[in-house]
C-alpha cells in the first residue's frame, strides 16, 4: 500500500512559531517584551536608592558601627529589625508553592511563581543585614563552622548559629524550588525566542522537551520538595523568633514566639505579594490569569493570620501581667506608654485592626482597598519587630542603665536600601522570566477544554 | 659555594623568616629594639614599683608608681603612708595623665613681635627674664600655689636672693577660714586636721569631706572603719550631715538636716547649747552659755536654720552622750561672708563635745608663707598700680580661677614681663609674656608635708618626654643669671641637691624606698578656748544679688577647683551624683523647676549681682527649694580635653566657669568667699542635652543595691549562720522581709580540676560611691574615653560603674509613678544607694551562650573570658547580659580618641581593643596572670590577697575584696558567707561570682 | 528505522494511542507535552519514580551529619560555655532538623536531573521529533517502527484523532 505523503523534517522542526501558539504562551511571553521607559524610570530609581545604601554601608564599615543610632543599651537597631522584617516576607513563595501544593489548592498556580521569586529575593536581601549589622563584618566568616589552625569550631548553642542555617538553608531549597518550577517555561521562552535570549534559555532550560519520563520526575521532584519545604518554612521564622525568645531580656523571652512569628511572617508575606502583584497584574493586563477570585483568596489568609497576630498581641499581655515579674510587666507597660508607644500603636492599629475590614466580600474584591490594606500591613508588620526589639532592649533588668534609641538617617537611607534591592532584583526578574507559571497555567487550560470545566477552579 | 658557610646561611634563612612572620602578623612592622645594656633594676616584661606623692591636692597621698620597662603606666596607693593608707581616689588615679598629656609644653616659649607664643631656647629665655628681674628687683613677685616644705623654702630663698618684692601664696580652695576660725578659737594661727578614726558621732555641717575636703581619700577610710558593722554590733559611726544640697557625703550620712545655706554657725552653736544643757563640755563651756551661746536657743535657731527645734534637741543630746564625737567644718561651697565665725563655731562645738586635741587635732602655728586670698587681692591691686614690672607664677591658674571681678586679667596687662611655669598650658600660662616648661610631677623630685609628722618624697619615675626643667632648676637658673651676687645667695647644686639637703637629717635612702619618713604627730598640747570667742558673731551672712535662689558653687567632685578638667578620665567619669559628665549644669528642686517651668534638661538663666549663666537645668529631689547648684571646674578655654578642643573646637569652653557669677567674693576677714550671691533664674526656653549616664535612679525592687536596717541584721546574725532566710530591710520601712540570698555556692563554678574559682566583694555600706574604682580600670585596663559627642549618645566605655539608686524603689512603683530624671531623692532623705556594677563572671553566663563564635566563654578559673580577636561584633552578649556590663567598640576609639603621647601610659598588659570588639571586666585577668607566673615560679598556689584588682586596690573605703572562693579561708569566701551577702539580681540565678553585701541602714540618731 | 510523530490536542487520546502501541510490542516511543500530566505519567514506564530514593537519602545523610557535626565540634575542643554540657542534643536539634532539609532538597534536585535525565542533549539540539509547538498546546507521540508497520501506526495513530501524522528522520 502507498505511504503516507513524507513531510519534510524541515516543516516539522522549525515554523518560526505554529500560527495559533497558545494564548498562554502569548499573553504572558508578552511580559517579556521590551521594557517601557516606565519600566526603565523605576528600575533607576530603585537602582539609586541600592546603591546609596552600598555607599553608607561602605561608610559604615569605614568608620564603624557609631554612626548609627545605637547606645547602651540597645545594641540591636534598625537593622536586625528590618532583617527580621524580609525574613518575614520570603515566608510567602514557599508556602504558597509548598503548602498549597499538598493541600491541591489549584488557585495557588497564579501567584506561586511570582510568591517564590519574592521569597528568593526577600531572602537575599535578609541576608545582606546579618552582615550590615555586625560590628566586623570583615571578620563575619567566623561564623562559619570552616576548619582553621586555631583548632577553634563555633557554637552551635547560640540562636545566632541556627540562623546561620536556617538562613542559608531556606535561600538554598527557594531558589532550587524556584528554578526546577521554571525549567518547563524557560524550554516555552526558549522555544519562542531569538538572540541572546536565546542562548540564555537554552542553557537554563536544560534541554527540556517536556516528554513524559521528564514530566514525571518533574512532578515527583516537586511533591518531595514541598514536602521538604513545609517544615522548612515553618522552622525558619521559629528560629529567626528564637533570637529572641532564648534571651532573658524582659519582653523577648516569651515560648509564643515561635507561632507567633510564623504567622506574622506570613500574613506579612502575604500582604508583599498583594502589594506587589496587584500593579504588576495591572499594569500587564493579566487579569485573564489573575483573577480578583486569587486575591480574594489572599485577603481571608491575611485576615486568618491578622486575627493570630492580634491574638498574640493581646496573649503578650495578659501573660506579662499575669506571670506577676515585675521586670516583665514594666517592660509591657512601657511598650504601650513608654517612649515607644506611637511604634507600638502603629503596630497595633496597622497588623490587628485595619485587616479586620476583610470581613467584608466589597472590601476584599475591591482591588484598591486591597492594595492599600496590604500596604498598611507591610508598614505594620516592619514597626512590630521594631517594638519587640527596641523597646524590650530599652528597658531591661538594670533601670540605671535603660535607655533610649533612635534610629539615623545612615540607619534609615540603608533600611531604604534593601527595598531598592529587593524591588530591582524582582523588576529584572519581571523582564527574563515568565512570572506566572505558564506549564502549570496550560494544564488548567487543556483540562479545561478537554472536560470543559472552567479554569482556575 | 665555598663562601656561604653554614652559619651564615643559617642566619639568613633566619632573617628571611623572621622578616616573613613580622609581615604576616600585622599591617605595619615595628621593631622591638633590646637594650644594649640592661638597667640592672629593670627586666622586660616585669613591674617596676617607685614610691613617690600625689600632687593633685593638698592632701598628698602617698603613690607607688607602677613604671614598666621605664615608663609609669599606673599610679597606686603606697600603704605605709598614713594619710591614704595604699588607697588612691579617682583624681589621683588620673593624675598620670599630666605626664602624657597631648598639651605639654615641650620648649620654652617668649611673646614675639606677632603677639603670639613662640619657641625660644632655655638660654633665651632665662637670660631675657633675669634681666628683666636685674632691671627693679623689687618690683618683681612671686605668685603660686601651696608647694612643699623644700620648694617653698627654695622659693622663698630666690625672692631673698634676687631682692625681689615678696611672694604670694594663693591656693583657690586653701582652708584660710578654719586658720582664721582656729586663731579666733585657740589663738593659735594654725590649721586644724580632724581625724575621724574611733569616732562615733560625725556631725558634718557641708564640708564635703569624701569629695572635695582636704583629704578625702584619709577620711573615708577612717570612717568606713570607724563605722564598719562587722566589728560594730551598735552599727559604728553614726553621720549627720548639715547641708541644704544632697552630695555625695551627704548621701553617706545616717541623717541629714538640710538647714538654710549659710547658717550652719547658728545650728553649731544650738546644738553646743543643747549639748551643753545635756552634760558635754565642762565649765568653761558652761560659761559660755550666758555668753557667745546667749541667744542660740533651739527654737530661735530653728527659725533661722530652718531646720526643726525637736531635731536640734535630739542632735544636740546625742552629742551630748555620744563617747567620741566630732563636728567638721563647711567646705568650699558653703564658705559665706561669715566662713570665719561659721567655721569659729563649729570648732567651739567640737571643743564642747572634747573634740578638740583628739579627733580635731590643731598643730603648733604653722611656719612659712601660708595661703592668703587677702595678699593676692592686694597683689592685684600693685599690679594694677603698675608697682610689679616681673611676675613670676607657679602651680597656679589665677586667671581661671580668680573671679574676673578682681580684675586679675587686666592687672596682668600692666605688668611688664609676666613668666609662667607650667608643664601644661592654661588660661594663665596663655596670658604669659614667657612660658618656663616644668617637669610634670612624675619627672621631677619634690617633697611635702600634709600635717606634722608626715614628711613625703615625690621622685622622678621616668626620664622626662621634652626639653623641660623642673621648677626648682629653672627658679635656681634664672636666679643665678640675674647677678652674681643672687647666684652667691643661693644654695648650690642642682634642686635635687637641694632637696636631699633638706632631707639630710633622715636616711635619704630609706625614705626614698618608704616614700618619706612618718612619725606620729606631735600630740597638740590641750588647747583652751581663747577669750576671742566671744568676739564670734555668728549670725545670717550677707547675701548680694537680686535672687531669690542662694547659688552654691559647689567643687566637682572630681575637677576640684577646675585642676582636673584637663584629664580625659575626670571628666568622663560622671558626676557621683548627678552622673552628668563633660558639662557644667544648674542643680534645681522640682519645686524650683515648676515655679520656672523648666524640666530636666532645659536651660535656665541663672543672674547673680556679678554676672550671669546659662546652664541645663538638672532637677533633682536632694535640694532645698531655695537654692541652686553649679559646680565648679568647668569652663575652661585652654586645654584639649578642659577646652571643646578634643571636639574639633579648640578655644571654645567647656561648660561654664561659675566663677564668672560669682563676685571677688571677700568675706569680712578676707577670706575666700564661695556662697555670696543671691541668684535669679529664668527659663531661656532652650533645651541643651548634657551627657548623663543615668537617667532613672529608681531600682522598682529588683534587689540590685540592697540595704538591711540594723533590727535585720541582728536577727540574721541569730539565724541558722548561713544568712538564709534574713529579710532586706528597707531604709524607707517598707520593706516586707524577703530573701536576698539563693541558695547555691559561687564556688562550683569553675572548672572540676581548677584549683581556682576567682570572685570579688563589694562591700556597698562602705562604698561611698566616689568613683576611685572607675578611674582605676580606666587607667589599669586601657579603656577608651569616648569625649563629649558619644557620651552624649551613652556610649561610654567603662568596665565598671557606680550606679546611684533612691531607696528601693517599690514606694514609687506601687504609686505607679515613672519618673524620667534622677529625681527621686527628697530632700532629708539619705537612703541612696551607691552600687558598684561591673561583670559579675556569671557561673552560668547568659552572655556566653548566645556567643556564635565563642568570643566569650567560662575560663577554667571561673572568669568569663572576653577573645577580643575572635569577636565579631554581634552584639547579642550585650543584650542577653542582665547587668549591662558589656561596652562596644562603636568606633576605634583608641585611635580617633587617645591622642600621642597618651598611648606611651597604656597598660602593656591589657590588649587595646580595636573597632566592632566587645569588651568588659574579667576581674584584672592580667594581674591574675601575673600573680600565678609568680606562684609557678615559686612552684605553689597563689595566696589570698595576693592579687589584688585594680579597683580593690584604689578603693579609700576598702570596700572590694577579692580572692579564691575555693579557698574557705579566704577573705572573699568569708565575704561570701556574710550574712549581708547577696547577689544582684539574683531571680535571673545567673549564678554571680560577685558578692554584694547591703548597705546598712542605721536609722535617725537617737538622742 | 523511520519513526512517526503523531500529533494531538489532548492527553488522553496520546496516553490510549501509546498503550495500544505498547500492546502490539513498539517498545521505542516518546511522549511530548506541554504540561504535566497524570495519565501520561505511567504509560512509558509504571515503575514509580526513583528520585524519592534520591530525597530520603540525602534526608538520612542530613540528619546524621547534623549531629555528628555538632557533637563532635563542641567536644573536638571543649570549651565551657554558658555552664551547658558540651553535648546538648536537644539544641543541636535545631541544627540537625535544617541540615536534614537542606541535603533532602539537594539530593532531590540531583535525583531530577539524573533520572530526568537532564540536562538533555547537546546544547541548543533538541530530538528530531520535538518542536515548538510541544511547548505550546499539542501532544506528541513519536513511534519507531520498521518500513512495513508504517502503515499500521499510522491508521492506530489517525484512529486516536491525532490531528496529524508524519514521518521523521526518513
Amino acid at each position: 500500500m502507498a505511504p503516507p505523503p513524507a513531510m519534510p523534517v524541515a516543516d516539522a522542526m522549525r515554523p518560526a512559531l505554529p500560527d495559533g501558539d497558545s494564548q498562554a504562551n502569548r499573553d504572558l511571553l508578552r511580559v517579556m517584551e521590551k521594557p517601557s521607559l516606565g519600566y526603565f524610570g523605576l528600575l533607576g530609581i530603585t537602582l539609586l536608592a541600592m546603591h546609596v545604601a552600598g555607599a553608607l554601608w561602605a561608610l559604615m564599615v569605614y568608620l564603624g558601627l557609631g554612626v548609627a543610632g545605637y547606645t547602651h543599651p540597645i545594641f540591636w537597631g534598625a537593622y536586625i529589625v528590618t532583617f527580621v522584617f524580609w525574613v518575614g516576607i520570603a515566608h510567602a513563595g514557599t508556602l504558597i508553592s509548598a503548602i498549597l501544593f499538598l493541600f491541591r489548592a489549584k488557585w495557588r498556580n497564579a501567584i506561586n511563581r511570582g510568591a517564590e521569586a519574592m521569597t528568593v529575593f526577600a531572602v537575599l536581601t535578609a541576608a545582606q543585614f546579618l552582615g550590615i549589622h555586625v560590628g566586623r563584618m570583615w571578620k563575619s566568616y567566623f561564623i562559619l563552622p570552616y576548619p582553621n589552625q586555631r583548632g577553634l569550631w563555633v557554637n552551635f548553642k547560640s540562636p545566632l548559629m541556627w540562623d546561620t542555617f536556617a538562613i542559608s538553608t531556606y535561600a538554598t531549597i527557594s531558589i532550587v524550588f524556584f528554578y526546577i518550577g521554571l525549567v518547563p517555561d524557560l524550554a516555552i521562552a526558549r522555544d519562542r525566542a531569538t538572540g541572546w535570549r536565546k542562548v540564555l534559555y537554552t542553557a537554563l532550560a536544560l534541554g527540556w522537551q517536556g516528554t513524559s519520563r521528564q514530566w514525571k520526575s518533574h512532578s515527583r521532584s516537586v511533591l518531595h520538595l514541598s514536602g521538604l519545604a513545609t517544615p522548612l518554612v515553618l522552622s525558619v521564622h521559629s528560629v529567626v523568633s528564637w533570637d529572641f525568645a532564648m534571651s532573658i531580656v524582659p519582653g523577648w523571652h516569651a515560648t509564643i514566639f515561635a507561632p507567633y512569628f510564623v504567622a506574622g511572617a506570613i500574613f506579612s508575606g502575604f500582604a508583599m505579594v498583594l502589594t506587589v502583584m496587584i500593579p504588576v497584574r495591572r499594569i500587564y493586563g493579566l487579569e485573564r490569569y489573575i483573577t480578583d477570585y486569587h486575591f480574594e483568596n489572599m485577603a481571608r489568609f491575611i485576615l486568618l493570620t491578622s486575627l493570630i497576630v492580634g491574638y498574640a498581641y493581646a496573649i503578650e499581655y495578659f501573660v506579662a501581667w499575669y506571670s506577676a515579674v515585675e521586670p516583665e510587666q514594666t517592660s509591657f507597660w512601657l511598650r504601650a506608654f513608654g517612649p515607644y508607644w506611637i511604634s507600638t500603636w502603629t503596630m497595633i492599629i496597622c497588623n490587628a485592626v485595619i485587616p479586620q475590614l476583610l470581613w467584608f466580600k466589597k472590601i476584599r474584591t475591591h482591588i484598591p482597598s486591597l492594595f492599600v490594606i496590604s500596604t498598611f500591613v507591610n508598614i505594620g508588620m516592619w514597626f512590630e519587630r521594631y517594638v519587640i526589639i527596641i523597646s524590650g532592649l530599652s528597658r531591661e533588668y538594670d533601670p540605671a542603665v535603660w535607655g533610649v534609641y533612635t534610629p539615623t538617617w545612615v540607619e534609615l537611607a540603608i533600611v531604604a536600601g534593601s527595598f531598592g534591592f529587593f524591588a530591582t532584583l524582582f523588576l529584572i526578574f519581571l523582564k527574563l522570566f515568565p512570572v506566572i507559571a505558564i506549564s502549570e497555567i496550560k494544564e488548567l487550560e487543556i483540562h479545561a477544554k478537554a472536560h470543559g470545566a472552567g479554569a482556575g477552579s | 659555594m665555598s663562601e656561604l658557610d653554614r652559619r651564615d646561611f643559617l642566619k639568613l634563612v633566619g632573617v628571611g623568616a623572621g622578616s616573613a612572620a613580622a609581615a604576616g602578623c600585622s599591617d605595619h612592622v615595628e621593631k622591638l629594639i633590646p637594650y644594649v645594656v640592661q638597667p640592672e633594676e629593670i627586666t622586660p616584661g616585669n613591674a617596676v614599683f617607685y614610691a613617690s606623692t600625689c600632687a593633685e591636692c593638698p592632701a598628698s597621698c602617698g603613690l607607688h608608681v607602677r613604671t614598666r620597662e621605664g615608663r609609669p603606666v599606673k599610679l597606686e596607693g603606697n600603704p605605709d603612708h598614713p594619710i591614704n593608707r595604699g588607697r588612691l581616689c579617682a583624681r589621683g588615679q588620673s593624675g598620670i595623665g599630666r605626664t602624657y598629656h597631648p598639651d605639654r609644653l615641650q620648649r620654652p616659649q617668649k611673646r614675639g613681635a606677632s603677639g603670639e607664643l613662640e619657641d625660644t631656647t632655655w638660654e633665651e629665655a632665662i637670660a631675657l627674664v633675669a634681666a628683666e628681674i636685674a632691671k627693679a628687683p623689687q618690683k618683681t613677685q612671686v605668685l603660686g600655689g601651696q608647694t612643699g616644705p623644700t620648694r617653698g623654702q627654695l622659693i622663698d630663698d630666690f625672692v631673698g636672693a634676687v631682692g625681689a618684692g615678696g611672694r604670694t601664696v594663693y591656693e583657690p580652695f586653701a582652708q584660710e577660714a578654719l586658720r582664721e576660725a582656729a586663731r579666733a578659737v585657740f589663738g593659735i594661727e594654725t590649721v586644724p586636721h580632724f581625724d575621724l578614726s574611733g569616732a562615733d558621732l560625725v556631725l558634718d555641717f557641708g564640708s564635703d569631706f569624701l569629695e572635695s575636703g582636704p583629704s578625702p581619700t584619709e577620711h573615708a577610710g577612717q570612717l568606713a572603719d570607724a563605722r564598719a558593722v562587722d566589728t560594730h554590733d551598735d552599727g559604728g559611726a553614726r553621720v549627720i550631715a548639715v547641708s541644704p544640697r544632697l552630695s555625695m557625703t551627704v548621701s553617706n550620712a545616717d541623717e541629714w538636716l538640710s538647714a538654710r545655706a549659710g547658717t550652719e554657725g547658728i545650728l553649731a552653736l544650738a546644738l553646743a547649747r543643747v549639748a551643753i544643757e545635756n552634760g558635754a563640755g565642762d565649765d568653761s563651756h558652761r560659761a559660755l552659755l550666758g555668753g557667745l551661746l546667749a541667744d542660740f536657743d533651739a527654737a530661735s535657731a530653728a527659725k533661722k536654720t530652718d531646720v526643726p527645734a525637736e531635731s536640734i534637741e535630739r542632735v544636740g543630746r546625742a552629742l551630748a552622750k555620744a563617747k567620741s564625737a566630732v563636728a567638721l567644718p563647711p567646705g568650699v561651697a558653703l564658705s559665706s561672708r561669715r566662713a570665719i565665725d561659721t567655721t569659729g563655731a563649729v570648732l567651739v562645738l567640737n571643743h564642747v563635745i572634747g573634740a578638740v586635741g583628739s579627733r580635731v587635732q590643731v598643730p603648733p602655728a604653722s611656719a612659712g608663707a601660708q595661703p592668703s586670698y587677702r595678699e593676692t587681692l592686694a597683689l592685684i591691686q600693685a599690679m594694677d598700680a603698675g608697682n610689679v614690672s616681673v611676675l613670676l607664677l607657679h602651680d597656679a591658674n589665677p586667671a581661671y580661677s580668680i573671679p574676673g571681678t578682681a580684675g586679675f586679667r587686666d592687672a596682668l596687662e600692666k605688668v611688664g614681663l609676666v613668666v609662667a611655669f607650667a608643664s601644661l598650658p592654661d588660661e594663665t600660662t596663655a596670658l604669659a609674656d614667657v612660658v618656663i616648661p616644668t617637669h610634670s610631677a612624675l619627672e621631677s623630685w619634690d617633697d611635702a608635708q600634709p600635717r606634722p609628722g608626715v614628711r613625703s618624697i615625690a621622685q622622678p619615675t621616668l626620664r622626662p618626654l621634652y626639653d623641660t626643667r623642673s621648677f626648682g632648676d629653672a627658679l635656681l637658673d634664672i636666679g643665678r643669671a640675674v647677678s652674681p651676687a643672687a647666684s652667691g645667695a643661693l644654695p648650690t647644686g642642682s634642686w635635687r641637691n637641694v632637696l636631699e639637703a633638706a632631707w639630710a637629717d633622715t636616711d635619704w635612702t630609706a625614705a626614698l624606698a618608704r616614700g618619706g619618713v612618718f612619725t606620729d604627730a606631735p600630740a597638740g598640747e590641750p588647747t583652751a578656748l581663747s577669750a576671742d570667742v566671744a568676739r564670734l558673731e555668728v549670725v545670717e551672712p550677707k547675701f548680694t544679688g537680686s535672687g531669690s535662689h542662694t547659688l552654691i558653687a559647689f567643687p566637682h567632685g572630681f575637677l576640684y577647683d577646675g585642676r582636673g578638667a584637663n584629664l580625659p578620665w575626670l571628666q568622663e567619669i560622671p558626676d557621683n551624683v548627678t552622673k552628668v559628665a563633660w558639662a557644667s549644669w544648674a542643680e534645681i528642686s522640682p519645686a524650683t523647676a515648676e515655679s520656672l517651668g523648666v524640666e530636666h534638661g532645659d536651660v535656665i538663666g541663672v543672674e547673680t549681682s556679678a554676672g550671669r549663666l546659662e546652664l541645663t537645668a538638672v532637677v533633682r529631689g536632694g535640694l532645698r527649694d531655695d537654692v541652686v547648684a553649679v559646680p565648679q571646674g568647668q569652663g575652661h578655654t585652654v586645654g584639649w580635653w578642659a577646652s571643646r578642643a578634643d571636639e574639633g573646637a579648640p578655644g571654645e569652653a567647656r561648660g561654664v566657669n561659675v566663677l564668672d557669677a560669682l563676685p571677688a567674693g571677700v568675706d569680712e576677714r578676707g577670706g575666700r568667699a564661695w556662697l555670696t550671691e543671691k541668684a535669679a533664674l529664668s527659663n531661656t526656653g532652650r533645651s541643651r542635652r548634657i551627657p548623663t549616664q543615668q537617667t532613672h535612679d529608681n531600682q522598682r525592687g529588683r534587689q540590685i543595691a540592697e540595704s538591711i536596717s540594723l533590727v535585720a541584721l541582728a536577727e540574721a546574725a541569730h539565724g541558722d549562720g548561713h544568712g538564709d532566710g534574713h529579710g532586706g530591710g528597707h531604709g524607707d520601712g517598707h520593706g516586707e522581709a524577703h530573701e536576698i540570698r539563693e541558695p547555691f555556692d559561687p564556688a562550683d563554678d569553675a572548672h572540676a580540676d581548677s584549683e581556682y574559682r576567682w570572685g570579688l566583694g563589694v562591700d556597698l555600706d562602705r562604698c561611698t560611691g566616689c568613683s576611685a574604682c572607675v578611674a582605676a580600670c580606666y587607667v589599669e585596663n586601657n579603656v577608651p574615653v569616648v569625649g563629649e559627642t558619644e557620651s552624649l549618645r551613652v556610649r561610654q566605655m567603662a568596665w565598671l560603674r557606680i550606679e546611684r539608686y533612691i531607696g528601693d524603689g517599690e514606694p514609687e512603683l506601687r504609686a505607679g509613678r515613672e519618673r524620667m530624671g534622677p529625681n527621686t531623692e527628697s530632700v532629708g532623705d539619705t537612703d541612696v544607694r551607691h552600687a558598684v556594677m561591673m561583670c559579675q563572671q556569671c557561673g552560668s553566663a547568659p552572655c556566653e551562650s548566645v556567643c556564635p563564635v565563642i568570643a566569650t566563654y567560662h575560663s577554667e578559673d571561673g572568669l568569663n573570658g572576653m577573645i577580643y580577636n575572635r569577636c565579631i561584633g554581634t552584639r547579642y552578649c550585650a543584650n542577653n547580659c542582665p547587668y549591662k556590663v558589656r561596652r562596644f567598640n562603636y568606633f576605634d576609639n583608641q585611635i580617633t580618641k587617645w591622642p600621642e603621647p597618651m598611648r606611651l601610659g597604656l597598660n602593656p598588659d591589657v590588649t587595646v581593643r580595636g573597632q566592632g570588639v566587645m569588651e568588659k571586666c574579667t576581674y584584672c585577668v592580667q594581674r591574675i596572670a601575673e600573680a600565678r607566673q609568680v606562684a609557678k615560679n615559686e612552684n605553689r598556689s597563689i595566696r589570698d590577697g595576693e592579687v589584688v584588682t585594680a579597683c580593690q586596690q584604689a578603693c579609700p573605703t576598702q570596700a572590694i575584696t577579692f580572692g579564691n572562693l575555693r579557698d574557705p579561708e579566704s577573705a572573699v569566701s568569708k565575704q561570701a558567707e556574710n550574712k549581708r551577702g547577696y547577689h544582684a539580681l539574683h531571680v535571673l540565678n545567673t549564678r554571680p561570682g560577685t558578692t554584694y553585701l547591703a548597705q546598712v541602714d542605721r536609722g535617725e540618731v537617737e538622742g | 528505522m523511520p519513526s512517526l510523530l503523531g500529533v494531538f490536542e489532548a492527553p488522553e487520546p496520546v496516553a490510549d494511542a501509546a498503550t495500544r502501541l505498547k500492546n502490539r510490542g513498539f517498545s521505542e516511543m516518546e511522549i511530548y507535552s506541554p504540561a504535566a500530566f497524570e495519565v501520561l505519567d505511567d504509560v512509558l514506564d509504571e515503575k514509580p519514580s526513583r528520585v524519592r530514593i534520591y530525597t530520603l537519602i540525602g534526608g538520612l545523610l542530613g540528619v546524621v551529619t547534623g549531629y555528628t557535626l555538632t557533637i563532635w565540634m563542641a567536644n573536638d575542643w571543649p570549651i565551657m560555655i554558658g555552664g551547658k554540657p558540651f553535648s546538648s542534643i536537644p539544641i543541636y536539634t535545631v541544627i540537625a532538623f535544617e541540615l536534614t532539609i537542606l541535603f533532602g532538597g539537594l539530593a532531590t534536585l540531583i535525583g531530577l536531573l539524573v533520572v530526568g535525565k537532564l540536562p538533555y542533549g547537546s546544547f541548543g539540539k533538541t530530538d528530531e521529533a520535538y518542536s515548538a509547538r510541544f511547548s505550546g498546546e499539542e501532544f506528541g507521540l513519536v513511534v519507531e517502527c520498521s518500513d512495513r508497520d508504517v502503515a499500521e501506526v499510522d491508521a492506530l495513530l489517525r484512529s486516536h484523532d491525532a490531528k496529524e501524522v508524519s514521518l521523521v528522520g526518513a
